[in-house]
């Protein structure tokens, strides 16, 4: 009896075991198989004109051009935004956690901050949208700097509040002792110590803010020019490739799949990027 | 009197020799600190107000609809006919509803064992190739996954799916296939599954990593296998965290929008199979807001959309935060 | 922090490259210099709308801007809504409108002149069954109601008069809000595109595609999606039914349009019914001056010459005639 319940449990484990490894094979399996998808199909159509041309005319019909236009603009509202979402979420991280810590305030802030990272951006974007029409302005790079802004902040500051929190409290309370006020702390110490987190942070927030198609769809327009002013509307990647793809011809509908697989290139180069820089900047943290 | 005696009200304390140059008394430097806190105090806690503020603006923007059209014709009204004035969510709200539950369904048992695998049985070479694996997966834009959805999952429904349920499976009324597409609710389940698994897999995860060894390696002395130990010591001990972890990604899926809408179909119809086509609410906000501003009320009605959309995941993200904050402590990744 | 402040140059260096390099590109001359002194021509046009004339609008910006080298043009898409309200709110010089332009909005301001006409028509698959008798019989625009409004006629055999064939019409529609809808709806008896049956396909690429694969199905398209204009014929797997337009049961010459010219000559020269043809519009608030109305009166012109190559119709010399005077 005890011979057979033994096998049983066995058996059972060696089932769940074969589930694990199917499920792990599946889904790690479809980050190849998403990749393949699009750089087998994007790869063709990837030329360089593609990324060093605005569209010409007739490019929507299959004529001569690029998206450049597109890639500038997503450089420009993802670079715009995450640094006005570091200007605004450095000093909420820093006073997170040098002045509120843990005390109700800050759990108020921390609560809020997760359930804003949980927001949509299509949300995101609809209250931009809001706004843009409460002060009169119209959908251009300013506006979309603003939404996506707003959609990185929860990113950003999590990603430095986490990192805050890892700092050696003995380092704070060394410079405490040492007749630093808390301002200095935060800024001379806590700084230089979490600079792998911001540059983590800022990578993280530039990635979500350059992929995002449903906050910069009501916000920042489009145009097959690059950008030279912030109250002009822009193109941006994500929208590039949505409405080459909604065309009927074969050949803007290949260039959509490119544009996709430039848009893949950049975030992947973002993503690996973030690692080697954190790793390297981690040489000027104190352990 | 100088500053620093003014600070301090101790005389002399301006003629000290030994402050380096250049750098600024105490007294400025506290006046500084002072005005950083502040300053910072206002910008720490906007956070709190934002989620009220994008509330109230969106309530604001739908309140024509909502003072003019009653709760049957809006909210489970089935006539969507913006120039006539009408304006039934019903097919959208059970869009919504059918592609989250199939992405659900899909993903929580795989992005369950995937996580107790990584948590229980992985030595750590497999967790650290693991996460960059899940990092690539999470960044992925989402129009990337719609175009993957449109060239690998929409045929791949069209071509062998569909056929299947079609030959196999004809008696179930919510597997009836009543167009031949591709698009429709399984296609964008099946995107929107493989989207959230990152998410869910790393909350699971870091919820299992809370459960303590100790209690593991009791189990197992006590001569249980590792699977048992899993069913019966560890996931109990975080249900509450696992059912949290869940509703946390469903509500990551209820908001995408681009890549469900590029493989759902946009067919304004209450869904009644999985290989319907179907309308989710975030679609229709995005599709449409070209002609929010020509024809009235179309502007209170999609921004009423949003509303409703943002009230749903708000209620889900406050409960299962505040479950997992319990559970974890601090917060997780 | 030296890593900080190179982190800082390096990105500053970035930037103003990237910045230089854009500001070049924008303001390098497209084409050749104008003749001296005839060209006072500059400013920049904006313009938003629907995405049926978005094509033709780039292009005619491009050529534009190759003869007066100083007019720039911003050209969205957006819908033909959206185009008529960023009109009127004056957020644009110029929307383009694919529909007639309603009493409501031009009591409103709105100004519009015809610039190209443009034409839905209906298709089904080259692997129909019952391909041979729909060529030789037809489709009159009563069949069409039938199928696509009030769902009377539901298989292909009632189509060809031959009730004992059960093959399902598999009717499809756009499911995204369109003019070709739009007309297609008022072609069959309805009153817009929400009257129309059938299972919605987003966009038209994809309800061309999905009507091709489908043997039993039945759609409605643009001119230039349902007619290749490299090709000159129809898209690989749909074709256009024949339409007996004038009622009388035969299909006569002038009712089957298997390539590009035909189905441009119907359209022109007004033997294809309006709707589903209609005239492509461009809209702006009050009597357009200036530089808008420079482009406006080329585009009537020298520009018509660019619209078949797109796939669009030329306006007759009267519809031109017409419009230039409105311009006046």
């Amino acid at each position: 009896m005890i011979r057979r319940r033994w096998t049983r449990s066995r058996l059972a484990e060696a089932v769940a075991k074969g589930l694990m490894i199917a499920s792990f094979v599946v889904v790690t399996g479809s980050l190849g198989l998403i990749l393949w998808t699009v750089i087998v199909r994007g790869l063709p159509a990837l030329t360089w004109d593609m990324i060093s041309q605005s569209p010409k005319g007739g490019y929507y019909m299959g004529k001569a051009g690029g998206v450049l236009n597109a890639i500038i603009g997503s450089l420009y509202l993802a670079g715009g935004g995450t640094l006005l979402a570091l200007i605004v979420g450095l000093p909420m991280a820093l006073y997170l956690e040098t002045y509120l810590g843990d005390s109700e305030w800050g759990r108020y802030v921390r609560l809020s901050l997760d359930v804003l990272w949980g927001i949509p951006s299509i949300v995101y974007g609809a209250f931009g949208f809001t706004l843009m029409l409460a002060i009169g302005l119209r959908a251009s790079l300013l506006a979309g700097i603003i939404v996506l802004a707003l959609l990185e902040l929860p990113i950003m500051v999590r990603a430095m509040d986490e990192v805050i929190r890892l700092m050696p409290l003995d380092l704070e309370q060394a410079a405490l002792a040492l007749g630093s006020t808390k301002l200095e702390v935060a800024l001379r110490v806590v700084t230089r110590q979490m600079l792998p987190g911001i540059v983590t942070a800022i990578l993280l927030g530039f990635g979500r803010g350059i992929g995002d198609a449903a906050s910069v769809l009501f916000t920042a327009g489009y145009t097959d020019r690059i950008p030279t002013s912030l109250l002009r509307p822009t193109a941006s990647l994500p929208l590039a490739v949505f409405f080459q793809l909604a065309t009927p011809y074969p050949a803007v509908q290949e260039r959509g799949y490119a544009s996709a697989l430039i848009l893949t290139i950049i975030v992947l180069i973002i993503s690996l990027g973030s690692r080697l820089i954190s790793g390297r900047l981690n040489r000027y943290t104190i352990k | 009197m100088g500053d620093q005696e003014k600070a301090f009200g101790i005389k002399g304390l301006d003629k000290r020799e030994d402050r380096p140059k250049g750098r600024p008394s105490v007294a400025v430097r506290l006046k500084q600190d002072q005005n950083a806190r502040r300053a910072f105090s206002i910008i720490a806690v906007l956070p709190v107000f934002l989620i009220a503020i994008i509330t109230v603006a969106l309530v604001v923007r739908a309140w024509p609809i909502i003072g003019t059209h009653t709760l049957k014709d809006t909210v489970f009204g089935v006539v969507w006919k913006p120039e006539q004035g009408s304006f039934g969510f019903w097919p959208f709200i059970t869009g919504t509803a059918w592609v989250t539950a199939v992405a659900m369904l899909l993903a929580i048992l795989p992005c369950l064992l995937v996580s107790l695998y990584l948590s229980e049985y992985a030595h750590s070479a497999m967790r650290s190739a693991a996460k960059p694996v899940l990092d690539l997966l999470a960044a992925i834009p989402p129009v990337v996954y719609g175009v993957w959805g449109l060239l690998a999952i929409v045929p791949f429904v069209q071509n062998t799916l569909e056929p299947f349920s079609k030959r196999w499976l004809k008696g179930i009324p919510i597997l009836a296939v009543n167009q031949p597409t591709g698009f429709g609710i399984l296609a964008g389940g099946i995107v929107l599954a493989v989207m959230v698994a990152p998410f869910i897999i790393s909350v699971l995860y870091e919820i299992f990593s809370t459960v303590p060894d100790d209690l593991r390696h009791a189990s197992l002395a006590v001569g249980a296998t590792r699977w048992q130990t899993i069913r019966n010591v560890v996931i109990p001990k975080v249900l509450p965290g696992i059912v949290a972890g869940i509703v946390l990604g469903a509500s990551r899926a209820l908001g995408e929008t681009i890549a469900v809408l590029m493989v759902v179909g946009n067919v304004v119809k209450v869904p009644t199979s999985v290989f319907d086509a179907a309308y989710p609410l975030p679609a229709l906000i995005a599709n449409n807001y070209g002609d929010m501003m020509s024809i009235p009320l179309y502007d209170a009605a999609l921004l009423g959309a949003a509303l409703v959309l943002l009230v749903v995941i708000l209620i889900f993200n406050v409960i299962s935060t505040l479950v997992l904050q319990r559970l974890l402590g601090r917060r997780w990744t | 922090m030296w890593t900080k402040t190179s982190l800082l140059f390096s990105i500053s260096i970035a930037f103003s490259l990237l910045l230089s390099a854009c500001g070049g590109a924008a303001v390098s001359p497209q084409g050749q210099a104008p003749a001296a002194g005839t060209d006072q021509l500059n400013g920049t046009i904006t313009v938003s709308g629907a995405f049926a004339l978005y094509p033709m609008m780039t292009v005619w910006a491009d050529e534009f801007t190759k003869l007066h080298p100083a007019v720039q043009f911003d050209v969205q898409g957006g819908g033909a809504g959206k185009g008529m309200t960023d009109t009127l709110a004056g957020a644009v010089d110029i929307g383009m409108i694919s529909r007639t332009i309603k009493p409501a909005e031009e009591a409103q301001g709105a100004f519009w002149i015809a610039v190209a006409k443009d034409a839905v028509f209906p298709i089904v698959s080259a692997k129909n069954p019952m391909l041979a008798e729909l060529t030789a019989k037809g489709m009159s625009q009563e069949t069409f109601k039938k199928i696509f409004v009030t769902g009377e006629i539901k298989t292909w055999g009632q189509v060809i008069g031959k009730p004992e064939a059960t093959d399902e019409i598999h009717v499809y529609t756009r499911s995204d809000s369109c003019g070709a809808a739009d007309q297609w709806a008022l072609f069959s008896g309805g009153k817009a595109q929400a009257d129309l049956l059938g299972i919605g396909v987003n966009g038209e690429p994809a309800l061309v595609d999905t009507v091709g694969k489908d043997p039993l199905g039945i759609g409605y398209s643009n001119l230039n999606s349902v007619f290749d204009s490299s090709t000159g014929k129809t898209v690989p797997g749909a074709v256009v039914p024949p339409m007996d337009i004038n009622g009388n049961g035969t299909v006569e010459a002038n009712e089957y349009y298997q390539t590009t010219d035909e189905a441009v000559k119907v359209v022109a020269d007004g033997t294809y019914p309006s709707p589903p043809a209609r005239f492509e519009n461009l809209a702006t608030k009050g009597k357009p001056k200036g530089i808008v109305l420079a482009f406006l009166n080329w585009i009537l012109t020298d520009g018509q010459q660019s619209l078949e190559q797109a796939g669009y119709v030329k306006l007759t010399a009267a519809q031109q005639a017409e419009s230039l005077a409105k311009l006046k």
